[in-house]
């Protein structure tokens, strides 16, 4: 209780120091610099009308590289930790609630999740947030079950292969143009249709099936770890 | 004040004593429940922000996928705080 009380107060005490140390901030009136620039010249470079995929798949391509090795090597170190880990028995069965549902849902789930992924350069989303709904439908099939996932050589290959694509896409650009990621190896279209906005679709796809293999495979390693919730 | 700005503040304080309950919460598994909905707040406060790509995130990784593996890691570990 008493520890309760000091870190109370501790924070507190910091977010006053924290917070009168910027007693003048403003926010700036309307863009700047390169945030105005790709708002301006965003639609005609990429052929994308959702502005936030084509700075993370298109302008900051590279990035997004990055951040799936980081998530790769993330999930690659949880698989190999959680097979050191004695296999639990069969977990306790859920209720009938959760079973039933994980017996409706995940398909629309997955559809839902398909469809962010596809239409990553029209709507909110993209390959990243795509994946990750989808991988949450997987999750719930395993919440339902009472058994142990086993072992999938398809999820690994998935994942392999996504990867080995998306720095293809990459390399196509820079035979293409000299610049790793170029997004004008493809016809950028008419903006607003399915099929517009270069290559943003494709790795889009790419990335989503990234995110999905790999987030699944984390789950069934943790469900093998023995989960009995 | 906007029906926009009521909105996200409301949602900002929600938040704040949903964190500070998680806190002192006597059973480990509310406190993970609390997080869960902590984290499903956010991605409101992110639509209410103009964001919805974040939310879309937040709300599958956040709210949906942490908290079941908070779970499972309860499970694993067994017994009360």
């Amino acid at each position: 209780m008493i520890r309760t009380i000091v870190g109370l107060i501790i924070v507190l005490a910091l977010s006053v120091v924290v917070i009168s140390s910027v007693p003048d901030y403003s926010l700036p009136s309307g863009l700047q610099g390169v945030g105005q620039d790709y708002t301006e010249r965003g639609v005609n470079d990429t052929g994308s009308v959702n502005l936030v995929t084509a700075v993370v798949v298109a302008y900051r391509g590279l990035d997004t590289l990055g951040e799936v090795v980081v998530l790769f090597s993330a999930s690659t170190a949880v698989v190999l930790v959680l097979t050191l880990v004695p296999m639990g028995a069969n977990p306790t069965p859920s209720s009938s609630i959760v079973a039933f549902t994980s017996g409706v849902l995940p398909g629309s789930i997955v559809l839902f999740g398909i469809y962010i992924i596809t239409h990553g350069h029209l709507s909110p989303g993209g390959g990243f947030p795509g994946g990750a709904v989808v991988a949450s439908a997987f999750l719930l099939v395993m919440l339902g079950s009472n058994k142990i996932p086993g072992k999938s050589k398809l999820l690994a290959s998935i994942e392999s292969l996504a990867g080995v694509t998306f720095g293809l896409l990459g390399f196509w650009g820079m035979m293409m143009f000299g610049q790793f990621l170029n997004n004008m190896v493809l016809p950028a279209g008419s903006p607003g249709k399915l099929f517009s906005a270069g290559i943003i679709p494709l790795i889009s796809l790419v990335i989503g099936a990234k995110v999905a293999s790999e987030l699944s495979g984390v789950f069934s390693s943790y469900r093998k770890a023995g989960g009995d919730e | 004040m906007t029906l926009l700005a009521a909105a996200s503040i409301a949602t900002g304080v929600m938040m704040l004593v949903a964190a500070v309950a998680a806190l002192v919460v006597k059973k480990l598994i509310s406190a993970i429940i609390i997080v869960g909905f902590v984290s499903l707040s956010a991605s409101i406060l992110f639509l209410l922000m103009d964001a919805p790509d974040v939310a879309i995130t937040e709300a599958s990784i956040g709210a949906a996928i942490s908290t079941v593996i908070f779970l499972w890691g309860k499970g694993k570990i067994g017994g009360e705080e």
